[in-house]
């Protein structure tokens, strides 16, 4: 069957990030002059502007800042999943991202909980970064 | 008065809003065209005394960044000063500056600034996904609703805000649309309607949502000293400013959008007066949870504390702080913090009726825009 929700579209810019992923890690851009961790990919750093940077393999943990849960069918290829959770996930390293929490019923969620990244591969060329709870909710 | 930053004796002189709710075969242009026709009867002016014209395309304009060139050609003007800006519900605002500063600079001196969208009937695209490239999507993160429910769940979290404080936000915007002939929804509502409408993107329910609707605005910005000689009584602008974050989850603190403060205070700051002088508020509410930070933000009360603010009708006419007096985005209508300039204005002229704030002498208006970014905040006085 064949994938119908989103999926990125891959540039020589974001590549590095989801190459890792195939692989089963979690790389973020950090700038080499300032050293900070930065995301959404971008050309430089927005805090110093250096366009060094190396991508760094993160810990994959961190916990959830907040979270939401979609009843409304935005885009038909999540009717089946409704209701569904996102989450903004707040990385140990710092950096905030969007993703889903795996591994859990929506209504075990609660700001904070500490989570770990999961590899979820969708198609042979995307394996999205999800998260599930550290331990127990 | 003491602007001297954002308020260099410049007034509001004259108003325009076209019917608004679901309007079959209404065009955005046709609307600008008609509201900018009634604005400049409002004021008493002629078309060719209006020499700056300032616009936000709607989200179903197909000229998009050229939409002052179409609406200038439709018109029949010729502005020495133009420009088409699209920072969302921020927009009104930003163009109120821009219309202050061009006058201050004589660059215009006298500047419409006009707004159309048949986002009801031509489709919109509010339920798409964020991020640059839609990339939000890939996590089935749609829709302004889920920027703005992200900002709900941590607030709940951090300060104790309940889905019953947002209800009040809804109740208070419905009983004031109630009072106003011109709003799309005016049934009466309570807390418990609100908490039995259907969950869209938890914690926010159907009715913390603002409608989706076709319309027209548009509001004329002239000196105070040719404002005096025209029909309309003028409302000063006092003070106006925009803050930005145009990082989204860059910025820690994007969920609670700091720079709407920022915007807030810097408004204030330009007009010599805080927050105790405001006897009316029209705060932006795409989401009933935007009432609750702006109050923070506008130093109506601290962070945390305006979930318990807007308990007990405070936010009611007749309660300590009466905010969207016309029904605002909840109730009203959708367009995107422009009638909030008109019924911030209507209210200084003291022309609303049963949902007229007694001896209102100074209002604010705030607007925010696209993934929580742009916030824009204008002081208005009585002249
Ligand atoms: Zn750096």
């Amino acid at each position: 069957m064949t994938y119908a929700k989103p999926l990125p579209t891959i540039d020589d810019d974001n590549r590095p990030f989801w190459e890792a992923l195939t692989h089963g890690e979690l790389r973020l851009q950090r700038c080499l002059a300032c050293g900070h961790h930065r995301y959404p990919i971008a050309p430089a750093c927005p805090r110093c502007l250096a366009a060094e940077h190396e991508w760094t393999r993160l810990s994959g943990r961190g916990r959830v800042f907040s979270y939401v849960v979609f009843h409304h069918v935005y885009h038909e290829a999540f009717r089946p999943d409704v209701p569904y959770n996102v989450a903004l996930v707040q990385l140990d390293e710092g950096p905030f991202m969007f993703s889903n929490v795996v591994g859990v019923p929506n209504e075990a969620l609660r700001c904070d909980l500490p989570v770990t990244v999961v590899f979820d591969r969708v198609t042979e060329a995307v394996t999205l970064p999800r998260f599930r709870p550290l331990e127990d909710p | 008065m003491g602007g001297h930053v954002g308020a260099p004796h410049v007034a509001i002189v004259g108003v325009g809003a076209t019917p608004q709710g679901k309007l079959p075969g209404a065009t955005p242009l046709g609307l600008q065209v008609d509201a900018f026709r009634l604005a400049l009867a409002d004021a008493g002016l002629r078309k060719d005394e209006v020499d700056g014209l300032l616009t936000m395309p709607g989200t179903t304009t197909p000229e998009g960044a050229r939409n002052y060139l179409r609406l200038g050609e439709a018109l029949g003007l010729a502005p020495r000063f133009t420009a088409s800006l699209s920072m969302g519900g921020a927009t009104a605002l930003v163009l109120m500056q821009l219309a202050t500063q061009a006058i201050a600079a004589g660059a215009a001196t006298t500047v419409a600034c006009v707004f159309g969208d048949t986002a009801r009937t031509g489709g919109s695209r509010f339920a798409a996904a964020y991020g640059w490239g839609d990339s939000w999507g890939i996590w089935g993160m749609f829709a302004a609703a889920a920027n703005s429910a992200m900002t709900a769940r941590r607030h709940m979290h951090e300060y104790g805000t309940t889905s019953r404080q947002l209800a009040e936000v809804a109740v208070a915007c419905r009983r004031h649309a109630s009072l106003n002939p011109a709003a799309v929804m005016r049934e009466p509502m309570t807390i418990e309607d609100h908490q039995a409408s259907r969950p869209v993107v938890e914690p926010l329910r159907l009715y913390d949502c603002c409608l989706i609707s076709d319309g027209g605005v548009a509001f004329i910005v002239t000196s105070v000293e040719r404002a005096r000689r025209l029909r309309a009584r003028p409302v000063r602008v006092l003070g106006v400013a925009q803050a930005h974050s145009p990082e989204t989850i860059g910025n820690p603190e994007w969920w609670y959008v700091p720079h709407q403060q920022t915007a807030a205070e810097a408004a204030y700051r330009a007009a010599g007066v805080g927050p105790e002088a405001v006897d009316v508020a029209q705060l932006y509410d795409n989401f009933t949870i935007s009432v609750i930070v702006w109050l923070e933000h506008a130093g109506f009360c601290k962070r945390g504390e305006g979930g318990a603010f807007v308990e007990g009708g405070r936010i009611q006419l007749g309660g300590a702080l009466p905010v969207n007096t016309a029904g605002g985005n909840l109730s009203e209508s959708y367009m995107q913090g422009w009638l909030h300039v008109v019924e911030g204005v209507r209210q200084l002229r003291g022309e609303c009726g049963p949902r007229q704030v007694e001896d209102a002498e100074v209002g604010l208006v705030t607007g925010r825009g696209m993934t929580l970014n742009c916030a824009a905040a204008a002081v208005l006085a009585r002249d």
